[in-house]
């Protein structure tokens, strides 16, 4: 791929190479990738490219071209994490939508490794931000467990109402269509305005704004919440069947607690605002509702609601970045379209709103006051001066009395459970509400599984050979002798496997969790995707036993610890008159030759850019052992076809590579370093 | 991984699996005959092969392998395929020889203090006692611990990198493959498991007694390249080295002085014995209280013999000798290998033979351990010739040639000492065209150095079809 061309020419040529993307090839996808990478410049040409070879390929072959854009994004990088970021939901839900299960299950994988630093990388950025993995993920766990959630027999007759036929579930909202906001009509409404206010702003300021946009909005509205909170409890009990004021709890915790919860919702409503194909966010927000109350109905001991206090506080931190745009003081909402007759941008709008208006929240509401007995009653609400009302805080338990089984329980809550943090399902059951099918994944941010944490135990200290200094620690009384060896020393036993918890699964080689470990492993995996990427292109050239090092070599051999320095082991340069490299086309490049050295030494040589050995082969013309495709430059033998390549720019084009950005997020992997140096001492060997 | 889930397809099932449950401490014992595939998952918890440690949900296979999967924690494996033998043993002496390792780290903390080298290893043991198994277990644990050892194959009788026949050094810092013994040697490609890069001696004969001269002359230069990498690999030298002896050594007192010889030239400050008492008693008598050259006083150790040890009989030691030949010119089942096969001239190659001392031929049987004391070594003293020019003929159809590094018309003693550059294979004598046909591991000519040819490996008659 040469940098002079049009973007235009790129990307067909790209196109076709895509095209004949037929099956899972990882030679034909690492090429792609390649190909990719040297054309930075192009980068948004290729991702469109992509984006839209993946949308209309067949279902059979979506897989290797969702496999490229994964390649692309984790060797490339910046900008096409950017550029392919964009449409991550719409590219990746539509090919979800059309393949099998068998495929979708790779695709969950694939998912997985975007929400996690690039293997190898020292980033310790996933692939793809956060929201971006998230909003899929969401959608995802929503479209699983849209099952579960059919129980509601308004959600059929809604999801023909709704667009792109979601399956979400939907509650009876008898507003839907009218043009008067529900807010002020019904009393179960107007806690859901006040709170979805965020919501409403982005509805009025930008349909497709992201979550940037709701970066540069002021915290105004979630600090006006906050303070409305606390409000909102006394009441509360009215309406609840248990108190949830126990004196064991210290009215500190819990508030901090509650007011964090709130804070969260509020947060989820925002982006639920800003993220309209994410269906996901409101089942965040179903999750939420019911933790906080869980909290208020059951009574939880002190240290049970500290634990999810810090939870919870983990989960406020990682979304204060994305504070709500809108103010708490409900106003006029715009009304709610129809969504059919919508053109594009405003059919998010309204989809928003009917997306909105279906949210669990409020369905749970409404059929909370359908099925509550005893409501609360409105003049308790009317004594509020403001609109924010208690009720959907109150209630949400209430309304969940008729619902499923266990099996449907909120995962956020059964992980809570799991973790001891919550009673026994019994007691809880009815105050869980159906279907809300929450991953916890959802949130990024929690102990859950954060890559960097420790898995077990604590890191030793941070040395060169952790084992070692983890040895050092525990007393080693092990002398040399027969008595003292027969005895069992489990804790020694420990420093070969605990000390060093964080293990290669191809492998099983042991790290530390210290950050040299990290980055020892990090190296560690570039070594194993390298030798992969290898092992996949050697197979179609014959590969043969080396001949052993001479006694000399091998005294002054330094191991490199798994090829780290793979890209400058031939340090033995041939020494011999340099041919000609005259030959311009490929053909001609083929069927340059140079002399096969006599000296076993110098045979073993390999092209410093491929690192592939040359062959020998008989030339008749010649008559003797010659090394096709063979050129020497400057005391070192390259490919011809591949010292070309390299130096292709090195003449005439370097501003085009130099034009390359680089990359912003640091995802490029240490190998390009390595590569970048290579390239630069071809260029000045290059240059007479 | 670049592609994730492209691992998912591979999975491939041969047989219902049998899922084992292996207490801790505890070691599952199983044996695969040659031509038939075990493979082995390891669903749950940790489990090791001789020190190196599998990974969860790989699987690995195993053909032709006697070995034990050993859990300090307790696992659970999944197993396909047919084994021989297979049994959980309970009694292992797993924890004393990670003692072993143990007290050896506190031996490598002090002489990286003291800028010493770390302990230099010697294990001795009658054949079949698990010398090689404790030297792989030990060697997986020091490289586990970040150490470097090198550990360095003194018996010819089986290859390590290399074929039978060979004396080998290497350094062992990184993983081990858990399948294939001490893996193999470097090749053109890339490798799935971290290269291991050997220095290479020939000695082609399968017992040091049939030429204890030779023998110590190439332990000699062995020991010296290892003093001399010692001295500039510092991961090495702190972590020592580990020896392994041939069985034969430790089976009759007359072979004592071969085993002082090596103990001598290496420094050996641990000699480890594995299951004799006699053995064991005899080594005390000869070097406990002695200090190695070194100046550092050599511990005498006796370790039990594992229970798991079996003993090889002498068809699966030929076709694990005949595997090993196998692989170094054509690969294993993980990648092949082209070597390449070429006619040559008489007149092209320069082929020394070893002048056996005597006709020793008993120890050339296969399997002749037990039945050749006759005449052992005869005090080390030979006529000048080490070695005798020959013309090639047709017994030398089907022998394996070790291809020096040193010129044709070298001295003796240098062909002798040089280290290999690897081994070629005579496919076909044709003594009327005086032309060879020559298997080599790598293309183009044939290197013009000394080739070397030994008795051992025997003929492998139908390596090339």
């Amino acid at each position: 791929m040469s940098s002079g061309l049009a973007s235009d020419e790129v990307a067909e040529d790209y196109k076709n190479s895509l095209e004949d993307l037929t099956l899972n090839s990882r030679y034909e996808i690492s090429n792609l990738t390649v190909i990719a990478k040297e054309n930075t410049e192009h980068a948004m040409a290729i991702s469109r490219v992509l984006e839209n070879h993946i949308r209309t390929a067949p279902p059979n072959r979506k897989l290797p071209a969702l496999y490229v854009l994964d390649s692309v994004v984790k060797n490339v990088g910046t900008p096409y994490t950017l550029f392919l970021g964009r449409n991550l939901y719409q590219t990746f839900m539509n090919a979800y939508t059309l393949v099998d299960n068998q495929i979708r299950k790779k695709l969950d994988e694939m998912l997985k490794t975007w929400k996690e630093p690039v293997p190898g990388s020292m980033d310790t950025r996933p692939v793809f931000p956060v929201e971006i993995t998230r909003s899929i993920e969401n959608a995802l766990i929503k479209a699983k467990t849209a099952a579960v959630q059919q129980q509601h027999q308004q959600a059929k007759a809604q999801q023909e109402i709704l667009h792109r036929g979601r399956s979400t579930a939907t509650p009876p909202m008898h507003w839907r269509n009218t043009p008067t906001p529900p807010q002020s009509s019904t009393p179960f409404a107007l806690p859901y305005g006040a709170h979805a206010s965020g919501v409403r702003s982005g509805n009025n300021s930008n349909h497709n704004n992201n979550n940037n946009n709701n970066n540069s909005n002021g915290v105004t509205p979630s600090y006006g919440n906050h303070k409305q909170y606390p409000q909102q409890y006394p009441p509360t009990p009215l309406s609840q069947p248990g108190p949830y004021q126990q004196p064991t709890q210290t009215p500190d915790t819990l508030d901090t607690l509650n007011n964090d919860i709130a804070n969260l919702i509020d947060v989820a409503r925002a982006e639920f605002a800003t993220n309209l194909y994410d269906q996901g966010v409101q089942t965040r927000l179903k999750a939420l509702l019911d933790l906080q109350s869980i909290l208020r109905s059951q009574k939880l001991p002190p240290e049970q609601i500290k634990l999810i206090r810090d939870q919870v506080a983990q989960l406020s931190l990682s979304s204060k970045p994305t504070p709500i745009p809108a103010p708490p003081v409900i106003k006029a909402p715009e009304p709610p379209q129809p969504p059919a007759p919508q053109p594009n941008g405003q059919q998010l709008g309204a989809s928003l709103q009917s997306l909105f208006s279906s949210n669990a929240l409020a369905e749970l509401l409404a059929s909370t006051a359908r099925a509550q007995q005893k409501p609360t009653p409105p003049p308790v609400q009317s004594a509020f001066s403001t609109p924010q009302p208690q009720l959907p805080f109150a209630q949400p338990q209430v309304a969940a009395a008729p619902v499923p089984p266990v099996a449907t329980e909120n995962p956020l809550v059964a992980s809570l459970r799991a973790a001891g943090l919550l009673p026994p399902a019994n007691v809880l059951s009815t105050a869980t509400p159906p279907a809300l099918p929450l991953n916890p994944a959802v949130f990024p941010m929690p102990p859950i599984a954060p890559p960097t944490i420790p898995l077990m135990g604590t890191p030793p200290t941070q040395s060169a050979t952790p084992a070692r200094a983890a040895l050092a620690e525990i007393e080693n009384d092990v002398e040399m002798t027969t008595a003292s060896l027969k005895i069992p020393r489990p804790k020694l036993i420990s420093t070969l496997y605990e000390a060093q918890p964080s293990q290669c699964t191809s492998c099983g080689r042991r790290f530390p969790t210290t950050e040299e470990g990290r980055n020892k492993k990090a190296r560690h995996l570039d070594w194993h995707f390298r030798v992969n990427q290898r092992l996949v292109d050697v197979v179609k050239r014959g590969q043969n036993r080396s001949w052993y090092l001479d006694e000399m070599e091998w005294i002054n051999y330094k191991e490199n610890d798994e090829g780290l320095n793979d890209t400058n082991s031939n340090g033995t340069a041939a020494a011999g008159s340099a041919e000609a490299t005259s030959a311009k086309s490929k053909k001609d490049l083929k069927n340059q030759y140079i002399a096969a050295p006599s000296d076993p030494a110098l045979a073993n040589v390999s092209c410093p850019i491929c690192q592939e050995r040359f062959e020998t082969v008989w030339h008749d013309g010649a008559q003797e052992w010659v090394w096709m495709d063979a050129v020497r430059v400057g005391g070192r033998t390259y490919h011809a076809s591949c010292f070309a390549e390299a130096t292709k720019d090195g003449r005439g084009g370097t501003p085009a590579r130099d034009a390359t950005p680089e990359p912003v997020l640091g995802k490029r992997k240490a190998e390009d370093g390595d590569l970048n140096a290579l390239r630069a001492r071809i260029k000045k060997e290059n240059i007479p | 991984m670049a592609l994730p889930g492209l691992n998912l397809s591979a999975a491939t099932e041969i047989a219902a699996p049998v899922v084992h449950e292996i207490q801790k401490d505890s070691e599952w014992r199983f044996e695969v005959a040659f031509g038939s595939n075990v493979e082995v998952k390891l669903l749950s918890g940790t489990a090791e092969i001789f020190g190196t440690e599998l990974a969860p949900n790989q699987t690995y296979t195993f053909s032709g392998a006697k070995a034990a999967i050993y859990t300090w924690h307790g696992c659970r494996i999944q197993v396909s395929g047919t084994c021989q033998v297979e049994y959980t043993a309970e009694e292992t002496p797993m924890v004393s020889y990670a003692n072993v390792h143990f007290a050896l780290e506190k031996l490598r903390r002090q002489a990286a203090i003291d800028g010493r080298e770390g302990p230099r290893v010697m294990v001795v043991g009658p054949d079949n006692a698990g010398k090689t198994s404790l030297i792989r277990t030990l060697t997986g644990y020091a490289a586990k611990t970040g150490g470097q050892p090198l550990v360095v194959n003194m018996d010819s009788r089986e290859g390590m990198l290399g074929i039978p026949g060979s004396l080998t050094a290497a350094a062992f810092g990184t993983l081990m493959d858990v399948e294939e013994g001490w893996g193999s040697s470097p090749t053109s490609g890339p490798s799935p498991m971290p290269v291991k890069m050997p220095v290479v001696y020939f000695f082609g004969l399968p017992s040091p007694e049939s030429n204890s001269a030779m023998y110590k002359s190439v332990t000699t230069r062995m020991a010296l390249a290892v003093t001399e990498r010692f001295s500039r690999d510092v991961a090495s030298k702190e972590t020592g080295c580990f020896i392994d002896t041939p069985g034969i050594l430790s089976q009759g007192k007359n072979n004592y002085d071969i085993l002082h010889h090596i103990a001598t030239e290496f420094s050996v400050n641990v000699l480890l014995v594995l299951g004799s008492e006699r053995l064991h008693s005899d080594m005390l008598r000869r070097f406990d209280g002695h200090r190695a050259s070194t100046d550092e006083p050599i511990s005498v150790i006796k370790l039990l013999k594992s229970g798991g040890v079996v003993d090889r009989d002498e068809a699966y030691m030929r076709h694990m000798r005949q595997t090993q030949i196998r692989e170094y010119f054509f690969g294993d089942n993980k990648s092949t290998l082209s070597p390449h096969t070429q006619q040559v001239d008489f007149s092209q190659v320069t082929i020394y033979k070893i002048v056996e001392p005597s006709t020793i031929l008993t120890s050339l049987l296969p399997g002749g351990d037990e039945d050749n004391d006759t005449e052992p070594s005869r005090g080390g003293f030979h006529g000048p010739p080490i070695f005798e020019k020959v013309e090639p003929s047709l017994s030398m159809q089907y022998s394996i040639l070790a291809v020096t590094h040193v010129a044709p018309n070298s001295p003796h003693e240098d062909i002798r000492d040089s280290s290999l550059m690897g081994f070629v294979y005579v496919a076909e004598v044709d003594e009327q065209r005086k032309k060879l046909r020559i298997l080599a591991p790598v293309s183009g000519r044939i290197p013009n150095k000394a080739l070397v040819w030994g008795t051992w490996p025997e003929g492998f008659a139908d390596l090339v079809g």
